[in-house]
């Protein structure tokens, strides 16, 4: 703090880098967007407001924006009192599904990643494996729910399943890519330098392929919430996916857009930390892309 | 007529005083299988060569002559299909830590730090060293290429020159009798480059090392070698050896104001001219 030495040599760091001045151009460059989102989403919603307020169409069909947020707040403040079957609130349902999914997702985790990185390292599991892969990654999920229900019933395992069988192949999928496209170089050199076949596993491949298997993930977690919402509606009792076909049969189409919104909120919550994540272990490929 | 010029020319360079063969080539021939068309390509044909301890030996050549097929198979990463490369007088069977390598692209695992890439190699092969011992080296070597006060950079945050700093740092820290170097400098800018040349020069020269590099610059080897062996187009095989004798440190003594600087640098470029042609054509 004294005034001589701050005179005398400016600090180091102020050499390199200098606070840019304040002005209205660089403050706009930087927050614009966020507030061009605000205005556009504000202005929707009133849009939304004021359309279903006409009474152009059916509020059976298309519910007031207010009401549908009064009912989101509504169901996400409340719990079902202890005891009873089946709970009106949303954060119970929210509660449930959350669960299943995550569920889903770990045992998905626990199955690709060592199976896409025995099929990058390993020729004769690539070869034997991958046209079962391929066939079950292409063929639609849902085309498998009426399978699963004859063989479970309507069961949280039968949820399960599907969500596993949603999620686990992009993970299969890139973790296996992310092995086939460890550079070149980082292996010759790392083989240089002494590594055995399994240091080159863990000191090379598994960290090149970390961010492939996050973004395996991530796509993981898209498919499985597609997954969980497809179970829910085909056969259980509780569930996001249950509340939206719940909320159709009452015509209670406050509470159905409710659960949209909801599930738009959450499904870009867990992909936003995915790539937050991604972007957190691999921050050289961040700035590759840019 | 490749032998004949190994065993006439005088082994030069300042500390080679006695010529103690260090790595021996003989007759190797190296190639690959291209398994899409079904045929194998000789990339290294009948290579004899007697590098010597402390000498610096350049190989030039035109892109896919087999130099870095022939530097990989004294790393032992690569394994001839005919002669023999011996390190020591032992046939290479593998890579051993008297043997490091410099590589074109820096290959540093993004994921670690300046000072955990150069650690790297303590990690993969046990040298016997303790703790402190292995501290102690890391950032000895650290000074030595300039970047202390970068120990917890990562390689993406810092320019081609320092990248290479830290490829350098990482070669000489297990303190190998040899040092490879593919095209170390090839994809650094031209300015940067000559500074890297130069401190590579005092590098080796404190360390006593004995240097394998390849380059495509005809400068950068005139600059560098002892020896410049210059290699033909595929299959590899050498076309001559050229022995530089200029005085070292090459960079303070401003060589390339020497009349023989310019002689060499012809010379070598007349030897090449030819092979790069074909090159350039794809071949025969």
């Amino acid at each position: 703090m004294s005034v001589q030495s701050s005179s005398a040599t400016p600090p180091a760091e102020s050499g390199r880098y200098t606070d840019a001045q304040w002005s209205f151009a660089e403050f706009w460059r930087r927050w614009g967007s966020w507030f061009i989102t605000i205005i556009n989403l504000t202005c929707f919603f009133i849009l939304w407001e004021l359309f279903a307020r006409s009474g152009a169409i059916s509020p059976l069909f298309l519910p007031t924006a207010s009401g549908m947020f009064e009912t989101l707040y509504n169901g996400l403040t409340t719990t079902a009192p202890p005891g009873s079957v089946i709970s009106g609130s949303i954060l119970d349902h929210l509660g449930y599904s959350m669960m299943t999914l995550f569920t889903g997702l770990a045992i998905a985790c626990v199955i690709g990643i060592p199976a896409g990185l025995l099929m990058g390292g390993n020729r004769a599991v690539e070869t034997i494996l991958s046209p079962y892969i391929w066939a079950l990654a292409s063929l639609p999920r849902i085309a498998l729910v009426p399978l699963f229900i004859l063989f479970m019933g309507f069961t949280v395992k039968m949820q399960i399943t599907i969500i596993v069988l949603s999620a686990v192949f992009p993970i299969i999928i890139n973790a296996w890519a992310g092995v086939k496209t460890t550079e070149k170089s980082l292996l010759s050199a790392a083989r240089v330098f002494g590594a055995g076949k399994w240091d080159l596993y863990r000191k090379v491949v598994f960290p090149y392929t970390l961010p492939f298997i996050i973004s395996g993930i991530q796509q993981g977690i898209g498919r499985g919430l597609i997954g969980v919402v497809i179970a829910e509606i085909f056969g259980g009792s509780r569930g996001l996916g249950y509340l939206i076909q719940r909320a159709a049969d009452t015509f209670n189409s406050s509470l159905m857009y409710a659960v949209l919104m909801l599930l738009v909120i959450v499904s870009l919550s867990l992909i936003n930390f995915t790539r937050w994540l991604e972007a957190y272990v691999a921050p050289w490929r961040r700035l590759d892309r840019v | 007529m490749a032998l004949a010029k190994t065993l006439s020319a005088a082994e030069p360079g300042a500390h080679s005083a006695a010529a103690q063969p260090v790595i021996v080539a003989n007759n190797l021939t190296i190639g690959y299988s291209l398994h899409r068309e079904r045929k194998l390509l000789t990339a290294l044909k009948n290579i004899t060569l007697t590098v010597n301890k402390g000498e610096f030996v350049v190989l030039v050549g035109p892109s896919g002559c087999g130099k870095t097929t022939f530097i990989n198979a004294i790393a032992g990463i690569v394994q001839p299909w005919e002669g023999t490369v011996e390190v020591n007088g032992q046939p290479v069977t593998g890579p051993g830590p008297d043997r490091a390598m410099v590589f074109q692209d820096y290959a540093l695992m993004p994921w670690r730090t300046v000072e955990s890439n150069i650690r790297m190699p303590f990690e993969l092969k046990n040298l016997g060293l303790s703790k402190q011992e292995m501290d102690e080296r890391v950032h000895r070597y650290l000074k030595l290429v300039d970047l202390n006060g970068f120990e917890k950079s990562f390689p993406y945050e810092l320019s081609g020159g320092m990248k290479q700093r830290v490829g350098i740092a990482r070669a000489l820290v297990t303190e190998p009798d040899i040092l490879l170097a593919d095209e170390p400098f090839a994809a650094i800018d031209a300015m940067t480059r000559e500074a890297m040349q130069s401190e590579l020069e005092r590098f080796v020269t404190q360390t006593r090392q004995t240097v394998v590099f390849i380059t495509h610059s005809i400068d950068e080897a005139v600059m560098l070698g002892d020896r410049v062996v210059v290699i033909s187009y595929r299959p590899g095989q050498i076309k001559e050896i050229v022995p530089v004798n200029l005085p070292r440190p090459r960079f303070d003594y401003d060589v390339k104001a020497l009349p023989e600087y310019g002689e060499l640098r012809e010379h070598i470029w007349r030897l090449v001219k030819d092979e790069a042609l074909q090159a350039a054509r794809g071949g025969k």
